[in-house]
């Protein structure tokens, strides 16, 4: 019998649970993280759209419905012994899913968390892990990460375009065009810092998503850093409305040939593992 | 009057003084105005920069960061703002012309919900043909909201009230369905909602280079036929007699309305009010000739516009923009409550619908009444069984037997007794509640179209739940039903305050709430955009849900209805004598005014109780008591019985239907009802309107 405290309050986990339904993306990629494939997860179809990384989610998982409102009689059917869900999501819905199974909530954007949310992301994913019997496992693969990190802040040493950088991700709507900036209370931004990386953008107030959602105007404070993009293959922002911008090419990291493009299934708010491939994907556009 | 014929010369003399300066002011004054809005416009922005540069930008231009902002992001931006405002404006113009409406507008018709569904809808089916042509698919789309608005309202010349109710409820079914599909393609359509609540965010001059072919030539066809347009102001007998071709007049106006609508829809999205508030500030000020309205109001149209673009940027302080489509909204409410109110005096008399009448008096009393209702209690337990049986697990009839007896695996029991059963129940009342309310409010304001959304229920119950999800996130999610509670009442409330000093008056009503929850939905989109990453719960509330309900919401819902149901029944009689004529029941002693208000009271508690639990589900209170009328006939004590059966066999088909369409993933209920609801909706209007 193991005691959880969890963003509603205590949970009480008998066992270790073989049956796992994650309600949330993160939560499905810290379960794959930790070594155990779920028998449910929520949206499977757009998780292999937008997180790519390096577990797989094997074919027998069964899709429970949508993130914001999944199937409570899909989930009970599977008769699962751990649900793990977000608060903002399924709060409303955590009675009767802990009447189905032990279910874990987690808040990733409460107000202290929302501080440091790689404080958080270990401190979940560890959580999720001991629960899942994984404690080990767990901390070898935050130690992993860690060791990349070192590995990759050394390799970044002698990068100059690495140093100053500002974090973008980018989506159109008809002719308006909208920036998310990452912040540094962002995921992304605590692994840069770590990377020795210095994020050049900052927000007048606490975001408690870490971004900024702005348009192209706020760039021009921030040219002479780095860009660094994550935009999706279906929506070429960068292509259809900034290529022939004034604004767009007077930017000194347009200019000076500094942009570099992570990839749309890059997930800035994921578990180690998309922590992981963030990592390699900086180095490999960056450390040259 | 003496003293006014004695000196009429005086008066003609300095009433046409009166008329010039009023043209100086109107023309001279809002050029000026303009200017100066289009100029403090571009000095707003992210970038922080100087007036000097900004002034250095135009004189001499340089390639710099700062002066590339001004000419290419700013500029037409503000540019924009100025073409969309004076486009809807002149759109707007047009439409109360050939109406005779002084509420119409592209907004109060459908149009700019109508093009902005082909444009959504586009964007999810045809991706790549879509960015080619959204115009055209704009244009379509409007033109096809605006006649379904036609057809509902009884042809061209349907009273004001009537026209504008069947404009909302054709926005309200289009709604369902553009809701629809940003749920189910989320991230497809989810960057298209900051864009649909009408954003005027511009990369370059692309979006005013496409907007201006079409804008341009609309209205300069739209200021060559004023001469057309004034004649139309004095009746169609009596234009076609002075050689006017009225209908080719009619036609034409209305293609340039949703031309010019379907262009800036289709850059800027959905922005409304521009339309009804400017011709009216001109109209106000004693502008009448079209070709002085017609272009005076594009001015204004385009200050207006800018002016709320430069009051949103004000407010969001650099980062998370607000829309300037929002903004309109805001301030449009409070002035079209006031339009309303004058709309009044200046006669807007309500008229009675017999739609449903004459197709009662046809049906009625072939099915006798006890009959009627044995059918409809039948079909509730049918889909009540359904309902139990059917979902993403089917339920055996032995298994849901044992279950019911207490015995059965542990499963099915959790499924039956803690996921089916209080769902359906939570949509049989809610679903009963909405239509007990619609049967209410359309016995108080006489009118079949009346819905509980339109006395503000729904869209303040809106803003209320989202102002606790969005601006008070860390507080528990239990408190949702009580702020949709509070906003729902404190909505009602002021369109109650509003319409009181009328005495109640049944057109007025129903316009301050139109105007209300107009506002009411600008909050909401305002707040939409501001959830960021939270926005599909509110949007899944907002459809209005019975996901997930539990025992105790259906016992919270429970208590309004079973302690105001009585009481409604009560009612019905004097409803009856309401319905004949206000004298009528004067006479027999009943005080009118009093009957409406606590009939009114009690409609607004029963749906904000529903409205509470299941968000905001829309066309149950509008089709329900429709429906039982064409059954049942007039009889208030007769159709409540039926309405709120119906009531619940819709919202229950609802939930039932949104279980199962795309399993496992589920369709909010109140989509379901809407896209269910509207298409018999129109059908039902449009056949009544056929036997007239």
């Amino acid at each position: 019998m193991k005691t959880v405290n969890d963003a509603l309050g205590v949970v009480e986990i008998k066992g270790v649970p073989q049956r796992v339904v994650a309600l949330d993306w993160v939560y499905l990629e810290d379960v794959l993280a930790a070594g155990v494939q779920p028998v449910g997860a929520a949206d499977i179809e757009g998780y292999k759209t937008w997180v790519k990384v390096k577990v797989a989610i094997g074919p027998d998982v069964q899709d429970v419905g949508a993130r914001f409102e999944p199937n409570l009689e899909q989930i009970a059917a599977l008769k699962p012994d751990l649900i793990i869900g977000v608060k903002y999501r399924h709060e409303k819905i955590a009675d009767q899913l802990k009447a189905i199974a032990p279910t874990l909530i987690f808040d990733p954007f409460s107000p202290e968390e929302t501080q440091d949310p790689y404080k958080e992301m270990e401190e979940t994913f560890m959580t999720i892990a001991d629960v899942l019997g994984k404690k080990d496992e767990g901390q070898k693969m935050l130690d992993n990460l860690n060791g990349m990190y070192t590995e990759a802040k050394e390799k970044l040493k002698d990068n100059k375009a690495g140093a100053n950088y500002v974090l973008l991700q980018a989506f159109s709507d008809q002719n308006a065009v909208t920036f998310r900036i990452f912040t540094d209370n962002s995921l992304a931004g605590f692994i840069l810092s770590k990377l020795g990386m210095t994020n050049a953008y900052k927000s007048d107030k606490l975001e408690e998503f870490g971004f900024s959602e702005t348009s192209v105007e706020t760039l021009t404070k921030v040219q002479d850093a780095s860009l660094i993009t994550m935009i999706q293959t279906d929506d070429e922002v960068l292509n259809n409305f900034m290529k022939d911008n004034p604004v767009w090419k007077g930017l000194t990291f347009v200019k000076e040939n500094r942009i570099f493009a992570l990839g749309g299934d890059t997930w800035p708010f994921g578990g180690p593992l998309s922590a992981e491939v963030f990592t390699e994907r900086v180095v490999s556009v960056l450390g040259k | 009057m003496n003293t006014v014929m004695n000196n009429g010369a005086t008066v003609l003399k300095s009433s046409l003084l009166l008329m010039w300066s009023r043209y100086l002011l109107v023309f001279g004054g809002g050029v000026v105005l303009l200017a100066g809005m289009f100029f403090l416009n571009i000095t707003q922005g992210e970038a922080g920069i100087g007036i000097q540069t900004l002034i250095d930008a135009f004189v001499a231009p340089q390639d710099v960061a700062d002066h590339h902002v001004i000419r290419t992001l700013r500029l037409p931006r503000a540019t924009m703002g100025l073409l969309a405002g004076a486009a809807l404006a002149a759109a707007g113009t047009l439409l109360q012309t050939i109406t005779r409406n002084p509420l119409s507008s592209t907004e109060t018709l459908g149009i700019n919900s109508g093009a902005f569904l082909a444009v959504n809808a586009a964007a999810v089916f045809f991706p790549a043909a879509f960015s080619s042509n959204s115009l055209i698919v704009a244009f379509i789309g409007g033109l096809a909201a605006i006649a379904l608005v036609y057809a509902m309202a009884g042809g061209l010349t349907a009273s004001p009230v009537r026209l504008t109710l069947a404009g909302m409820a054709v926005t309200l079914a289009i709604g369902a369905v553009s809701g629809t599909l940003q749920l189910m393609y989320e991230e497809n359509t989810g960057r298209l909602l900051a864009w649909g609540s009408g954003s005027l965010e511009q990369t370059n001059w692309s979006g005013v280079r496409f907007a201006v072919p079409w804008i341009f030539p609309s209205a300069l066809i739209a200021v060559a036929l004023s001469r057309s347009l004034d004649l139309f102001e004095l009746g169609d007998e009596m234009a076609q007699s002075l050689g006017q071709r009225v209908p080719l007049v009619r036609m034409t106006s209305l293609l340039l309305a949703v031309l010019l609508a379907a262009a800036t829809v289709s850059v800027v999205g959905g922005i409304g009010f521009i339309g009804l508030i400017a011709p009216h500030l001109m109209r106000l000020i004693g502008i009448r000739r079209h070709l002085p309205l017609l272009i005076s109001s594009m001015i204004w149209g385009a200050i207006v516009l800018l002016g709320a673009d430069t009051l949103a940027r004000m407010v969001a302080d650099g980062s998370d923009e607000l829309s300037a489509g929002a903004v309109t909204a805001i301030i449009g409410g409070p002035w079209m409550i006031w339009l309303a109110i004058r709309a009044r005096k200046g006669g807007g008399h309500l008229q009675r619908s017999s739609d449903s009448s004459t197709l009662a008096s046809r049906l009625s009393g072939r099915t006798p009444y006890p009959v009627l209702l044995m059918v409809l209690a039948v079909l509730f337990v049918v889909i009540w069984f359904l309902g139990i049986s059917l979902g993403s697990l089917r339920l055996h009839i032995s298994d849901i037997l044992a279950a019911m007896a207490g015995g059965g695996d542990e499963l099915t029991r959790n499924i039956i007794f803690n996921m089916r059963l209080p769902r359906m129940l939570v949509a049989a009342v809610a679903g009963a509640a909405l239509a007990a309310s619609g049967l209410l409010l359309q016995g108080i304001v006489k009118n079949p179209l009346a819905d509980p959304s339109i006395v503000g229920v729904s869209a303040g119950a809106g803003v209320g739940a989202l102002l606790l999800l969005i601006v008070l996130p860390h507080i528990h999610i239990s408190w949702l039903p009580a702020a949709a509670f509070a906003g729902a009442f404190a909505s009602a409330a002021i369109v109650y305050a509003v319409s009181r000093r009328s005495g109640m008056n049944p057109a007025i009503l129903v316009l301050v709430g139109v105007a209300v929850s107009a506002m009411g939905s600008g909050i909401i989109q305002m707040l939409v955009i501001q959830a960021k990453i939270r926005a599909s719960a509110a949007l899944s509330w907002l459809a209005g849900s019975t996901y997930a309900r539990t025992w105790e919401e259906l016992w919270q819902l429970m208590i309004w209805p079973a302690v105001l149901l009585p009481v409604a029944w009560w009612l019905c009689r004097k409803l009856d004598l309401l319905a004949l004529s206000d004298e009528v029941p004067t006479g027999l002693g009943v005080n009118v005014i009093r009957t409406r208000i606590w009939a009114g009271i009690i409609g607004v508690a029963i749906a904000a109780a529903a409205v509470a639990t299941v968000g905001t589900v829309g066309f149950v209170g509008l089709i329900a008591p429709h429906a039982a009328r064409i059954l049942i006939g007039h009889n208030h004590r007769r159709l409540l019985p039926a309405t709120l059966l119906i009531g619940a066999l819709l919202l229950m088909t609802a939930d039932l239907v949104g279980r199962l369409l795309f399993s496992p993933k589920e369709i909010p209920s109140g989509l379901v009802v809407a896209l269910l609801g509207a298409p018999y909706f129109i059908a039902l209007m449009r056949k009544s309107v056929a036997r007239k």
